[in-house]
């Protein structure tokens, strides 16, 4: 394999069809059990779900098993908790990163390498070790079962702050000391001038935050015990303990809750994909 | 440092401050004093019910004699033993192959990072029909006269199926991470050991791993640590059994404290939990910055 991808010839084409066969073959591999998601979501009752060999074209495709899982459980209600905790978590994780990261960037102080290490080390406590004492917290602020307690762990991320300190401290001093000329005060500064320069990097986190909130799972599950307030992952889970929940039902259910992400990771793939290495470069 | 020269105009002691208070009671609520909490449960007998009890080292003496413990602790290091090579060397060959100059190569990199943006829950249920008894897996596995197999039923097949989807869904993430290595490797460098009569093979040894030595440091530790927490995909494929043979440190302590409510002694596995991933990110430190000397 490794010849293949080193040898630069000149089109020959058979090599390249080679090339796109390897890459189609190993496409399947990762699109595959979406697309049997897909399948099973579509057969018709009358069609095994199972079964060798396999027979994964719907005959007719249908749609009544997303109608089902959509009434089987409280669905819609799932779906907006989902939007409503992406759209309270994502602007209030970007306001109070940036607000973070800018003096550790942009502001002389004494202890400012402190305080940075202080928020890099939220990456030494990850989120499968702070269960327990932050049930606990949320218990002593009296907030377990509340959106509130789904949200705050959330708004703060070492990735965040790191991205944003970088790219604040890479905006020329010429421009910051014009306005400074000009009488604005540092949170002009900030607000007017420097946040719009690094909105790319806003926009990448923005990303990430949605994605990472519309998939969390094991936090709700600790911390929330009303149904109407889970999140579509929770909804999930919760669907496929439903005893008697048709395979095709629980599939269905599980492709609607993956389209929102499929159609922002579509309609931004370049910046999620560009973003990724780098991040974890950087 | 505001030194010799004063502090700039419009900037007071107290700006930097002003900024950081919304950052710093995050931080002060969400992961230090859980983080205190955590520590003191550690030394403690809790069960949400009666208050809160200090029992010295009690917890940890518990732990040194709980056989579930062992299991929990020999399963991730297996689940280390096979995640490392999924995720620290298939990735590297995925990303040789996505850094072709081919039309449409970017349509494939989306689609080989598909199941790193969804989530754990619904992967899952797609897992739990690709390897179904009458599922996708143990068609092809009949074609060469095996199986079929209970993957998720069976002690043996239980967890390296459960490694499979971790590594299956965080495949794309670590062929990212390789692409943006390979994308700064000099291809002067390739070009120059080529002309010298270097085959492709000895080109990806000796020039391509070699200058990826700091993505190297970086999928290691991810992978470790990644392998080390891993939980959900347990949660949702299979709950720790079948007879234990899925049980992560995770998994457990999670149990041992919304199952079994012993917060304390759940508390105790996390700290060493949160020890082995310590241990292990400073010895990928270690390793990577001595090379670099």
């Amino acid at each position: 394999m490794a010849r293949r991808l080193y040898r630069r010839t000149p089109r020959i084409s058979a090599r390249r069809v080679g090339l796109y066969v390897l890459l189609i073959v190993v496409a399947a591999l990762f699109i595959g059990p979406f697309l049997i998601l897909l399948s099973a979501a579509t057969k018709p009752a009358s069609q095994d779900v199972f079964g060798f060999p396999p027979d994964l074209i719907p005959r007719p495709p249908v749609l009544e098993w997303f109608r089902e899982a959509w009434t089987t459980i409280p669905y819609a209600r799932f779906l907006v908790n989902s939007v409503l905790y992406v759209g309270i978590t994502v602007p209030v994780y970007l306001v109070v990163s940036a607000l973070t990261a800018y003096p550790l960037a942009r502001i002389a102080f004494r202890g400012r390498g402190v305080f940075f290490m202080l928020f890099l080390s939220i990456m030494f406590l990850p989120g499968e070790l702070m269960l327990i004492p932050r049930f606990l917290v949320m218990s002593e602020l009296g907030l377990t079962d509340t959106f509130a307690a789904v949200i705050l762990p959330a708004i703060l991320s070492s990735l965040g702050i790191f991205l944003l300190r970088q790219a604040f401290s890479q905006i020329p001093d010429e421009i910051v000391e014009a306005a400074r000329v000009d009488g604005a005060n540092e949170f002009a500064i900030f607000w007017r001038i420097c946040v719009p320069i690094v909105a790319p990097t806003l926009a990448v986190l923005a990303i990430l935050g949605f994605v990472s909130v519309w998939n969390s799972f094991i936090w709700p599950l600790v911390v929330l015990t009303s149904q109407s307030k889970f999140p579509i992952a929770l909804g999930i889970a919760y669907l496929s303990g439903v005893s008697g929940t048709d395979v095709r039902g629980l599939a269905a259910g599980t492709v609607i809750s993956l389209v929102p992400v499929i159609l922002v990771f579509l309609l931004l793939q370049k910046r999620i994909l560009n973003s990724m290495g780098g991040a974890v470069k950087g | 440092m505001p030194g010799l020269r004063g502090r700039v105009v419009g900037q007071h002691w107290y700006t930097p401050y002003v900024f950081m208070l919304p950052g710093l009671l995050f931080y002060a609520a969400m992961f230090a004093w859980p983080a205190v909490i955590a520590i003191q449960l550690a030394f403690s007998d809790y069960d949400i019910v009666h208050p809160v009890r200090f029992s010295g080292l009690d917890n940890f003496v518990r732990l040194a004699h709980d056989p579930r413990v062992w299991i929990a602790l020999r399963n991730s290091l297996l689940f280390v033993l096979m995640f490392l090579p999924l995720t620290v060397v298939a990735p590297l060959f995925l990303a040789m192959l996505v850094n072709l100059k081919l039309r449409a190569i970017q349509a494939f990199r989306m689609l080989y990072y598909l199941p790193v943006i969804t989530s754990m829950v619904a992967v899952a249920v797609a897992w739990r029909y690709v390897f179904n008894r009458e599922g996708v897996v143990n068609w092809v596995l009949g074609l060469f006269g095996a199986g079929p197999i209970d993957f998720l039923l069976d002690r043996h097949w239980a967890l390296p199926t459960v490694v499979l989807l971790e590594a299956w869904k965080n495949a794309g993430l670590f062929m990212m991470i390789y692409l943006a290595g390979l994308q700064s490797v000099p291809s002067d460098q390739i070009e120059a050991a080529t002309i010298d009569g270097a085959n492709a093979w000895q080109r990806l040894l000796h020039v391509v791993v070699p200058s990826l030595r700091p993505t190297f440091a970086v999928t290691l530790v991810l992978s470790m640590l990644e392998a080390m927490r891993a939980f959900e995909s347990v949660y949702v494929l299979t709950r720790g059994g079948p007879l234990d043979s899925t049980l992560t440190l995770g998994y457990y302590i999670w149990s041992k404290a919304f199952e079994d409510y012993d917060m304390g002694y759940a508390s105790a596995v996390g700290l060493l939990l949160w020890a082995i991933m310590i241990v292990l990110a400073g010895f990928n430190l270690l390793v990577t910055r001595r090379r670099d000397v």
